[in-house]
């Protein structure tokens, strides 16, 4: 194919314009977020690699005490809801945005974010209240990291989302240009679905 | 040192497109006086949060040196990166200071010094990521250095077992995670933009920060050095790597920045290759490297998650007290080596494909060929890339794992070979029957191949289970691996560095020890490695510090080669600072390369191109005389699109070898770019004027004819001054010299070609012209070909004198056609007799005009004029016919061609009757 193409036309003008093929930031994001899927596979690798190994003798797994593992799925559920619940409302502060009210933006960001600020909170609760630490058995290690990775992860999906509540209250985000709304809207989507596959991978089944 | 100086392409002291340019005012050692105190300020906040948190939560002990180092390290490292400058415009952004995007203050350097601070152009990026993972190499290649000293002998030499641990977990480490792995990114960083045609990469800022992760990582491993080194190889099995010294934490912390470094790369890769293209570059007309960086980019965006996830488990282990990798607690150490190798087999190509792109690029340009296969070659690095993430088991097959999953690994690792062999057979066929010029970058690759193949075929024997059941662990394995790197990273790496040095520095690098630094590491990598395999067949385990003495022989051998590799490597640097200190300066396109960063200066300038280049064709179109990848315009000032009179001039010297058609190619190939205008300045030395001036007329007809804008004169005098002379005066981008091969080149012998470079100080490039071609009729030339025909006048001063006059008149090209009217028999000695005689005569008068640059060649045909003339008129279908006759026989000639010529014109000349020969 290479030897075929002799002499294609040129347009004649004084230089052409480069278009950008698609929003590169956005793309950016996309491909970050791929990679941030990657490393909870990982780690899910991790956890069903231990939970197949004592799966073979009960479960759920016991602890060192040799109490069997509880986790408190009521409360995590709705805790589950909630951080559900704040991607609709993040959704709804775009939409807003672009029907031009830049209140509506900025009253969707107030709410997702304090969902998710509560959501942090009941987890560190959680944590608290477990009866059981990292370094309990194999089964610890791999609920707390799962969980902490993922509480992580909000705190940063958190972080960006004030530095976009921030942008949102100088204005700076329209109908034509919301392009760190989106991304950091990308980011919370992606941090809310890790959490539903994990509340049903590692609390319900 | 050279730098890149901020110089425009087209117009000294013009502006840059649209972007203004103010170097940020900062001194280097302000950004480092910063780093230094972030990393201090870091460590003290890491101490202080970790004391609080083992107070507030009752660890026992509250002091663990483990624990305390590895928060130190991360904390440490980002109060680095924040101090030397990575984040100081998204703070900026976040505390909603007034920042500009087109804010280039960081762009380009202006002397050396610039290298060492925060940089986002992409061009000192690569710089950057060239200087530092060569340093890492150093390093890695004394450590290996260290372990071929250890084993050069039985028993111990310079090292205990723990010391030989460290030493081949440190030379791993350092080659693969900040070497190997990152190298690629420095060379593709600094060619992939430009090939593309955009002005940088997508995040200039982002590929900054992935930039400065690396000596983080890398400086993390080598500070393991004073903590204890990490002992558990590269590949940091548990429980192995669960015990060990602060080293191991390092190990771990320093996997992840170097990981983390891939992964921002990879990302900023991908959004220029798919954003940023200039307009006409379809995915189809990208060079190869485009492919395998982006493919490439998939693997680390996709894969390098998987050892970070793995380096944060065993870290769990280390520091905080989980039990992942603790079998009686739960855990699972085969766990590990699935998630390591779900990584690590991909990584190989992670170091192999961007490998494979340069070796294409390289191969077609030095072949003169269009890359054979351009689109199986892109379908077989996708193929490579999507097998890759099914094979990792085969590096478990004695591990213990489940045992059902050995046969489908099996079977995925060895289809890999068929893509794998697509990529190998398309190189061969872009070599077979190519014009192969072999410069140091084209050796290499050369080597490659070969080196290549050899690892690819153990490779084979690796992937099938019971062969790797025996030879697991053994020595053939270190060979493999070593085949594989060696040839399929090392030897692209330097075909990389040598093939980009002249458009990275602007300067020329040493060819000889070019080739010195090749033929040295060549031969020491076969005699380090190729006695592996048999040392591993016969059951020599890798990794241990010493060995049964009957392999003591192999082992010395081995040894010899491993100083070899040393030397060579010393060579190497020595070459690349020399040159790039006071190197020959390098012209845009030494290597006649197709590709868009040839299209623009050596260096490139600040923002690559005044005006976004259109493509208009593919990346090989080799051996096309015309054919055109992209058309690069001249800024708006200058009317856009490069007429006639924005022209560079080149200035072509040559006297003797002017009218050849390597010349006349070489100067069309060139045309092609669109760039050039052509001077020619023909130096008359101590020979006739004339001639050089009937040389001259004839080239620029056929120059004109082919659409190519050239001027030029004769002048008197030696080659040197009035080379010398004519470039003060025309002030030439580049001075293209022809010459004779050194045998038989006056020029040559008299080094005139290193004079002129010295005199003129501008960027040379030399022609070589066999002699045959330089006495040769130029072949594919337009201009008109005139049939002399003669007979008796054959030999004749006359008719050598008859031509020339006709020549000096018009350009033109010669056959003169002399039909013999023999006597029968045809065989019979009289016959013979006057054929050898027509023979020498003709001889005689084609060595005269060719000498005196009339392009000319003869025949002595075996037949009367009426026969013989419409046989030569339709062979040669000249445009005019001359009869030149003595002693009036030119009447019955002319009658003869009269009748067989048609409508071609046909002219007599009487030449008189008394210019007997």
């Amino acid at each position: 194919m290479a030897t075929t193409a002799g002499h294609a036309p040129v347009e004649q003008h004084s230089g052409p314009e480069q278009k950008p093929h698609m929003n590169a930031s956005l793309m950016a994001m996309l491909l970050f977020i791929g990679s941030e899927i990657m490393l909870f596979a990982s780690l899910f690798t991790a956890y069903f690699f231990i939970r197949y190994g004592v799966a073979n003798e009960t479960w759920p797994p016991l602890k060192q005490d040799g109490e069997p593992f509880e986790l408190p799925v009521i409360l995590t559920g709705v805790n589950t809801l909630i951080l559900i619940s704040s991607s609709f409302t993040l959704w709804w502060g775009e939409k807003r945005l672009a029907a031009g009210d830049n209140k509506g933006l900025i009253r969707g960001l107030w709410v997702t974010i304090l969902m998710g600020g509560t959501f942090l909170l009941i987890q560190l609760n959680e944590y608290a209240h477990l009866g059981f630490t990292p370094q309990d058995r194999a089964f610890s290690g791999a609920f707390y990291t799962l969980t902490g990775f993922h509480g992580a992860h909000v705190l940063v999906g958190l972080i960006v989302l004030s530095l976009c509540l921030r942008r949102a209250y100088k204005n700076d985000f329209s109908h034509a240009y919301h392009t760190p709304l989106t991304a950091g809207s990308y980011y919370w989507h992606f941090v809310d679905i890790v959490w539903v596959l994990l509340f049903f991978l590692v609390y319900v089944i | 040192m050279a730098t890149h100086a901020p110089a425009p392409a087209h117009a000294p002291g013009g502006g840059h497109g649209g972007h203004t340019h103010h170097e940020d005012p900062r001194p280097v050692s302000y950004w480092w006086i910063r780093a230094a105190y972030g990393t201090v300020a870091g460590v003290l906040f890491a101490f202080l949060l970790t004391f609080l948190l083992r107070a507030l939560f009752g660890f026992e002990p509250l002091w663990d040196g483990g624990v305390y180092g590895g928060v130190a390290g991360l904390i440490g490292a980002i109060g680095f990166l924040w101090g030397i400058g990575c984040f100081d415009y998204w703070l900026g952004w976040a505390k909603g200071a007034d920042i500009s995007e087109e804010d280039h203050s960081f762009h380009g350097v202006s002397n050396w010094k610039q290298y060492f601070r925060v940089n986002t152009d992409h061009k000192v990026i690569g710089i950057q990521y060239l200087g530092m993972t060569l340093f890492f190499m150093l390093w890695g290649g004394l450590m290996a250095l260290l372990i071929r000293t250890e084993l050069a002998a039985p028993g111990q030499q310079i090292a205990d077992g723990q010391t030989y641990n460290g030493f081949l977990s440190m030379h791993a480490t350092l080659m693969i995670f900040v070497f190997a792995v990152p190298v690629f990114g420095g060379i593709a960083n600094y060619v992939l933009p430009i090939m593309l045609g955009a002005k940088d990469m997508a995040f200039p800022r982002l590929n900054a920060l992935s930039f400065w992760f690396l000596p983080v990582a890398g400086f993390m491993f080598l500070a393991s050095m004073f903590t204890g080194m990490f002992g558990a190889a590269w590949t940091a099995y548990p429980p192995l790597a669960s015990q060990g010294t602060m080293g191991q934490t390092l190990f771990e912390l320093g996997v992840q920045f170097a990981g983390a470094s891939s992964i921002a790369t990879a990302i900023n890769f991908l959004a220029t290759i798919i954003t940023m293209r200039a307009p006409g570059m379809t995915i189809w007309r990208m060079p190869i490297l485009a492919w395998a960086t982006g493919v490439t980019s998939v693997l680390a965006v996709f894969a390098t998650p998987f050892i970070a996830g793995s380096q944060f488990l065993t870290m769990f282990d280390r520091i905080m007290g989980t039990n992942f990798f603790v079998p009686d607690q739960g855990g699972d150490v085969i766990m590990y080596q699935h998630i390591f190798w779900f990584y690590s087999h991909p990584a190989v190509y992670i170091m192999l494909l961007p490998g494979f792109g340069i070796i294409s690029e390289v191969i077609a340009t030095f072949a003169r060929k269009p890359l054979f296969g351009y689109r199986a070659m892109a379908f077989s690095m996708v193929a490579i890339a999507v097998l890759g993430f099914g094979v990792w088991a085969h590096h478990m097959f004695v591990s213990g794992m489940a045992a059902w999953l050995r046969v489908p690994m099996m079977i995925t690792t060895i289809i890999i070979a068929v893509p794998t062999g697509v990529k190998m057979w398309s190189w061969l066929a872009t070599l077979w029957q190519g014009r192969i010029h072999i410069k140091t970058p084209m050796l290499w690759a050369l080597g490659f191949l070969f080196t290549f193949l050899m690892g690819g075929l153990s490779g084979v024997f690796l992937g099938i289970v019971p062969a790797d059941i025996q030879m697991s662990d053994t020595y053939f394995v270190t060979a493999h691996l070593h085949y594989v790197l060696y040839g399929g990273s090392v030897y692209t790496i330097f075909a990389g560095l040598y093939y980009w040095f002249p458009k990275m520095t602007g300067k020329m690098y040493n060819e000889k020890l070019g080739q010195w630094h090749f033929w040295l590491t060549f031969i020491g990598t076969q005699l380090t490695f190729f006695p592996m395999h048999w040392q591993g067949l016969q059951g020599m385990p890798r990794r241990v510090a010493d060995y049964d003495p009957r392999f003591e022989t192999v082992n010395s051998i081995e040894t010899v080669g491993s100083y070899m590799l040393g030397i060579a490597t010393i060579i190497f640097f020595y070459n690349i600072v020399t040159s790039w200190k006071s190197g020959p300066k390098a012209p845009w396109n030494p290597w006649r390369g197709k590709t868009l960063e040839w299209m623009v200066s050596s260096p490139p300038p600040l923002f690559n191109f005044d005006a976004v280049p259109q493509v208009v064709g593919g990346p090989y179109q080799y051996g096309i005389p015309d054919a055109r990848h992209a058309v690069v315009f001249a800024p708006e000032e200058f009317g856009g699109e490069l007429k006639e009179d924005t022209r560079y001039p080149v200035m072509v010297v040559a006297n003797e070898t002017l009218t050849s058609q390597t010349l006349i190619d070489e100067i069309r190939s060139r045309n092609a770019d669109g760039l050039w205008s052509f001077q020619f300045i023909v130096p008359v030395g101590d020979g006739d004027r004339a001639i050089s001036e009937r040389r001259l007329a004839t080239t620029l007809a056929i120059l004109a004819e082919a659409g190519v804008s050239a001027t030029g004169r004769v002048a008197d005098g030696d080659v040197v001054a009035v080379a010398t002379e004519a470039a003060k005066e025309i002030q030439p981008h580049e001075l293209v010299i022809a010459t004779l091969p050194l045998a038989v080149s006056q020029w040559m012998r008299s080094d005139s070609v290193d004079k002129v470079r010295k005199a003129t100080g501008v960027a040379l490039s030399h022609v070589v012209v066999p002699a045959n071609d330089a006495r040769a009729l130029t072949g594919t030339s337009a201009l008109p070909l005139v049939m002399v025909v003669a007979t008796e006048a054959v030999g004749a001063e006359a008719l050598a004198t008859a031509v020339r006059t006709r020549a000096d008149a018009e350009p033109a090209r010669f056959t003169v056609v002399a039909p013999l009217d023999l006597p029968e028999p045809r065989w019979g000695a009289e016959a013979n007799e006057r054929r050898r005689a027509a023979g020498e005569a003709m001889t005689a008068t084609i060595n005269a005009l060719v000498n005196t640059g009339v392009a000319v060649d003869g025949e002595v045909m075996d037949d009367a004029p009426s026969v013989a003339l419409p046989l030569a008129i339709d062979a040669y279908t000249p445009s005019v016919i001359i009869i030149a006759g003595i002693n009036g026989e030119a009447a019955a000639l002319a009658d003869a061609a009269h009748a067989a010529a048609g409508d071609t014109p046909v002219e007599t000349v009487n030449l008189g009757a008394a210019a007997g020969a």
